[in-house]
């Protein structure tokens, strides 16, 4: 038990090490810009239009203090962290007077729901594809599919999505290719609005899957492949064990602690994908508001969706590592 | 080094491909050195016309040749992989071998800090870094901040070979004569750990590009050097696709998914290369 | 199918005289190479290059051999653990519990089944990884030999825990991953595992050479008092002489992909014929004896190009003009040992 505690313990401090870094870059990043970006911001902003100025002057207020411009370093950091850790960016100025955390709060679900539900049907297909190529590395069929998945795999998310988006929005229109849900239609939990949702998230869970089962497929692939020379398999194999046992609960089965973690360690990545298919089938997530947001010139939007980005990617790499000792008994102990 | 690559030549058809794709892509990234029109200036032929003799891949509603601007734009986008490759290269090299020669809590410390870079959301980083430079972000700039940002998946990779190279017996050797650790790393170690540099050099270039042709896309870049992303940005400017103007989109798309097949395939073929268990499956030593 | 098949095998083998001299196994010329084809280069190693033998019902039979003889090669085909690149290409390996068909490589999946781990099953070599580190250790024993066994749930542990009383295994180790359990456990349960179902024959593989000596010696008296118990055969391979003099009632000596000489333990000890077996034998240390070992020049044959005639020529202190052609046959030169050398038979090759 002292062993899982351990482990627990050195899991916790690589999350807190990743918010710090994460959060560091930010930081120096907002900090080093050789120009006056309060003004900058404040001057596009009301080149829009008229705005009330006990409005720009909230603004100017915040934006001060996560750019950080007056005071010592040393204030100007803490205030940064204090503005950060409170999740409070100040008003969004694309949407005044709305805070930028309630507008993140709106989208953050689309991105969540998007991202775990493809990201899941990625990795257990990719992986039990993957798993049966290398157990049978002699079958035509997943031998093609290997071609397939070494074509896929490398080509960037965007291309993908942007194929798929001409494919299904000029050459064959069936779904839409826009949106996160029918315009028409109230929000809740209606059968509706629901089947709207899955509708409208075809595309973009589309692209993300067929990048990312590709990845998963190679990966797993090349580890079955080893697996089965390791001395266990070959024992069960000469013991007479049933073939599916062997490959699920011999090769497969250890096979997965790997890929668990490799899920943790590409989650980032994944993360990046999502955002930039969101923006290209303007799905309304965290990618869409980050690039609106810059377009908008919303600084505090940029660096609010910036900063829970790392947030959220790093808790959900702490709640894989969290669940790895089910997938890996050795851990327990060790 | 040369030895390895002519055998992979004549006996792998993954690196075959590859070489004869990433040839391709080499060879049109050559020819903008021949091409009759600066590649920034735009209306010098007529806008809008179809792949034909006269224009192999049409031109664009800018008044812009499309073959000579995806030359143009693929050596960009190479030069700029390469880049970061390059200098990511130096950081991952001296990170990796340190961390796995070295072990004990220097490779605590190195390797949290690696796990770090490869969690956190580049994407985003980027992006926040844009928007704070605008127009003073530079294409060399942007390459520094990826080589910066992107070293610590390959520093993981050579960190294993390391390892395994330092409990080999002519590491030991090399220790009792009485070699200091830089010249152990330099001579002995960095001959093994090259096929393995040259494959992370490949994935690391199709992993910046295919950053780089996103954040262009988006118009996150300085848009007036032409890259592949860049030519898909002033195409999605123009609604390209929606007027019809399909080979503006078609042309550079093919091109770069070329360039991520071929470097890919590199890297793969020469994984194969230094694994010899994946050599062993090859023969037929797996299962059925 | 299975009807006629049982009459030949009797569930419970008797361990009477009348069946001490039936051949459990017989290994007819068997050929064994592994061809590779790799970048170009074709290669073909001949590990294992016509060997003949029988094992008794109720005997020991050990093969010895250094490490690249051909016995690791020669036990794969016996199990049929047939893989590419590895391929049978000629001879037999006829089993009493399997009639009919020369080998498990050329036997139909279903009869394989039937007969892996119920009438022929394995101890392997290196412990530590033998057992899926991913199940507990009963788990291991239902997919190895529950559907052999039947009963319930509740009954198959029971005769699990029954039987590793057998090699003084706790109870408590059914539940246990193995990496919670030391070398020795591991072993031991590896051994309980091979010998549940009361199998005809047992393949066993080096299973001691990763043990320390004091756990060596319990291991092996535990292989012996389960043999007699349950009347099984063993074939028990290692390189280890010391091992062999201990425990095997007939040893099969291998050298380059061929058995040189085969006869009851204690005579080989007595009495090596082959030049081979002489230096093994010589080579083993003596309590009381300190003149300095000989040691064999030249090295171990390469099976891609093996020397032509008995490949034991060009380190063989007895080498006449005649090894260098031909091959010597294995000829029975004193009752019940088999020697295959010229300097021993003279004129048996023509």
């Amino acid at each position: 038990m002292s062993g899982y505690l351990a482990y627990l313990a050195k899991r916790l401090g690589q999350f807190v090490l990743v918010v710090f870094i994460g959060v560091n870059i930010a930081y120096v990043v907002t900090h080093a810009t050789p120009i006056d970006p309060v003004e900058q911001s404040i001057s596009a902003v009301t080149s829009f239009g008229n705005t009330a100025p006990e409005a720009i002057e909230q603004m100017r207020q915040s934006l001060k203090e996560l750019y950080g411009v007056g005071g010592s370093w040393r204030e100007q950091y803490f205030t940064f962290w204090s503005r950060i850790l409170r999740a409070d960016f100040g008003p969004s100025m694309s949407a005044f007077p709305t805070p930028v955390s309630a507008l993140i709060g709106r989208a953050l679900p689309w991105t969540v729901g998007l991202l775990v539900v493809s990201t899941l049907v990625t990795w257990a297909l990719g992986n039990l594809l993957g798993g049966l190529a290398g157990y049978y590395q002699r079958s035509r069929s997943f031998k093609l599919m290997g071609v397939v998945a070494m074509g896929l795999h490398p080509i960037p998310y965007y291309i993908v999505a942007l194929m798929l988006l001409i494919v299904f929005g000029f050459l064959w229109p069936v779904l839409p290719i826009t949106g996160g849900s029918a315009m028409n239609l109230p929000q809740g939990w209606t059968l509706a609005f629901i089947g709207s949702v899955l509708k409208h998230s075809i595309l973009p869970a589309l692209s993300l899957i067929l990048i990312g089962v590709g990845s998963w497929f190679l990966g797993m692939r090349s580890l079955v492949s080893n697996i089965v020379t390791e001395d266990y398999v070959q024992f069960a194999e000469l013991g007479g064990v049933n073939r599916r046992r062997i490959l699920g609960s011999y090769v497969m089965r250890n096979a997965l602690g790997p890929q668990v973690t490799g899920l943790a360690m590409s989650l980032g990545g994944i993360f990046n994908g999502a955002i930039i298919t969101e923006k290209v089938f303007g799905y309304p997530g965290v990618g869409t508001l980050l690039v609106d947001a810059v377009y908008a010139g919303d600084y505090g939007l940029v660096l609010g969706v910036t900063t829970i980005s790392i947030l959220g990617v790093s808790a959900g790499v702490l709640a894989i590592d969290l669940l790895y000792p089910l997938f890996d008994p050795r851990v327990q102990v060790a | 080094m040369l030895a390895i690559l002519r055998d992979l030549l004549k006996y792998n058809l993954e690196f075959r491909i590859g070489i004869i794709l990433v040839g391709i892509v080499v060879g049109l990234a050559i020819l903008s050195g021949f091409s009759p029109y600066p590649p920034g200036d735009v209306y010098v032929v007529p806008p809008d016309v179809p792949p034909s003799s006269a224009y192999w891949f049409g031109t664009t509603s800018r008044g812009q040749d499309v073959f000579w601007q995806v030359c143009v734009a693929i050596r960009n986008t190479l030069l700029f992989g390469i880049t970061v490759a390059a200098i990511s290269r130096v950081l991952s090299l001296v990170i990796g071998l340190l961390s796995g020669y070295k072990g004990g809590w220097i490779d605590r410390a190195l390797m949290g800090v690696n796990d770090t870079f490869i969690v956190i959301p580049l994407f985003p980083i980027l992006v926040l870094f844009y928007f704070v430079m605008r127009d003073s972000m530079t294409w060399l700039m942007l390459a520094m901040i990826m080589a910066t940002l992107g070293w610590a998946y390959d520093a993981r990779l050579i960190r294993a070979v390391a390892m395994s190279l330092k409990t080999r017996e002519f590491s030991q050797t090399a220790v009792f004569s009485g070699m200091t650790t830089r010249e152990i790393l330099t001579r002995e170690h960095l001959p093994y750990v090259m096929p393995i540099v040259f494959s992370t050099t490949m994935n690391n270039m199709n992993w910046s590009i295919g950053l780089e042709v996103t954040l262009s896309v988006l118009g996150f870049t300085d848009i007036n050097t032409p890259t592949i992303g860049g030519m898909i940005y002033w195409a999605n400017q123009h609604t390209a696709i929606v007027a019809g103007v399909w080979w503006w989109i078609a042309f550079p798309i093919a091109v770069v998914i070329m360039a991520f097949v071929g470097l890919f395939l590199l890297a793969v073929s020469m994984n194969e290369y230094i694994d010899p268990r994946s050599r062993l499956s090859r023969m037929g030593g797996g299962a059925r | 199918m299975s009807g006629p098949v049982a009459l030949h095998t009797p569930t419970t083998p008797v361990a009477g005289a009348a069946l001490a001299s039936d051949p459990v196994l017989r290994v007819n010329d068997i050929q064994a190479h592994f061809r590779t084809q790799h970048f170009g280069v074709s290669r073909e190693v001949r590990a294992v290059d016509g060997v003949t033998f029988d094992v008794r019902r109720n005997e020991i039979y050990g093969l010895a051999g250094e490490s690249s003889s051909g016995k690791t090669t020669l036990i794969k085909t016996i199990a049929g653990a047939i893989k590419p690149p590895l391929q049978v290409v000629g001879g037999s390996v006829q089993f009493s519990f399997m009639p009919g068909y020369p080998g498990l490589h050329a036997a139909p999946a279903a009869e394989v089944e039937r007969v892996r781990w119920r009438h022929l099953s394995y101890v392997m070599q290196g412990s530590m990884n033998v057992l899926n580190p991913m199940r507990r250790v009963i788990s291991t024993f239902q997919d190895f030999a529950w559907r052999h066994l039947g009963g319930s749930r509740k009954q198959f542990e029971e005769r699990v825990v029954a039987h590793l009383a057998r090699v003084r295994l706790d109870p408590a180790v059914l539940r246990a991953y193995p990496h919670e359990l030391s070398g020795g456990m591991r072993q031991r349960v590896t051994i309980a595992l091979a010998t549940i179902c009361k199998p005809d024959f047992i393949i066993a593989d080096e299973p001691t050479t990763a043990l320390d000596v004091i756990v060596q010696k319990d291991v092996l008296g535990m292989i012996r008092s389960i043999q007699q118990e349950m009347g099984s055969s063993v074939l028990f391979v290692t390189h280890d002489m010391g091992v062999h003099a201990h425990l095997t009632d007939r040893l099969g000596i291998m050298y380059g992909g061929r058995l040189v000489e085969e006869a009851p333990t204690p005579e080989i000890f007595s009495r090596p014929l082959h030049p081979y077996t002489v230096y093994l034998i010589g080579s083993l240390p003596r309590i009381g004896d300190d003149t300095p070992r000989k040691s064999l020049e030249g090295s171990p044959p390469n099976l891609a190009d093996p020397p032509t005639g008995c490949r034991f020529h060009p380190r063989c202190p007895l080498a006449m003009e005649v090894c260098a052609r031909q091959v010597p046959p294995m000829v029975e030169s004193l009752p019940g040992h088999r020697v295959a050398c010229h300097a021993v038979n003279p004129g048996a090759a023509a």
